[in-house]
């Protein structure tokens, strides 16, 4: 079982023209949702997106800046839900930027994803139990 | 005794409900069991319990007096669920970026 995301992309541009592109509402909204963020510690706002009818997520997730340092890093939650209600989520996204060969490589984790960290123990639990159990079947056809 | 039915995240939200589902992972217990591991009492046990038989953690089958909890996948997998469709949301977002700064670079 995977315990939260981790992407890694790598792009031409600098560390300063990628921040712009995840700091810059008119910039973020090109590629990600339409936001009223602010780079400021603290800011809460929202990503909205239009979420046709009889699609599971709400179009809305609520946010709040956690950490900024320019250029460098950014994280904020990210909370929302889907339509029915029924199921919802409390996580952080955190950027990283690394300046690499000329360029940036930006970093994704997306962890909310982190009290999972605790019963992940248990992943392993559940790996070893399926093992067993198909261990335990193929001796019986044997 | 009524538990309330909470999503996956509000299960595992609770440090307590954490430890279950770990010792769990180890081997099915009974409620009494798994009560004496802990400072609470009983029914708070139990409604632990209930919570987590709702929302798809565990299983409970009556064996003789005694309830055994064992793990369940299901609730699992709506953590793994949701975790998937982040990881791929992502994916899509970021590589309209890198499709965006692309073009950028060229003109």
């Amino acid at each position: 079982m995977q315990q939260d995301i981790k992407q890694t992309w790598f792009f031409q541009q600098s560390p300063g023209e990628v921040w712009e592109y995840l700091t810059k509402p008119e910039l973020i909204e090109q590629w990600l949702m339409k936001t009223d963020f602010q780079p400021i510690a603290g800011h809460k706002f929202r990503f909205t997106f239009n979420a046709k009818p009889g699609t599971t997520y709400e179009g809305v997730v609520h946010c709040e800046v956690l950490e900024i340092k320019p250029f460098t890093k950014l994280s904020y939650s990210w909370k929302g839900g889907t339509q029915d209600k029924s199921r919802s989520f409390d996580s952080t996204v955190v950027w990283t930027l690394v300046p690499k060969n000329n360029g940036t490589e930006l970093q994704l984790q997306h962890n909310g994803f982190t009290l999972l960290e605790d019963v992940l123990a248990h992943t392993s639990g559940w790996t070893s139990l399926g093992k067993k159990l198909e261990g335990l079947l193929i001796a019986v056809q044997k | 005794m009524r538990a309330q039915t909470l999503d996956a995240f509000q299960v595992i939200a609770d440090p307590g409900r954490r430890q279950m589902l770990m010792m769990l992972s180890k081997n099915s217990m009974t409620i009494n069991a798994i009560a004496e591991n802990f400072d609470m009492s009983r029914p708070a046990v139990s409604k632990h319990i209930k919570i987590m038989y709702n929302a798809g953690f565990i299983s409970i089958t009556d064996i003789g007096r005694e309830r055994h909890c064992v793990l369940k996948q299901d609730g699992f997998n709506e953590l793994q669920d949701f975790i998937n469709y982040f990881d791929k949301f992502w994916t899509s977002k970021l590589s309209k970026l890198q499709s965006i700064l692309n073009d950028k670079s060229k003109q």
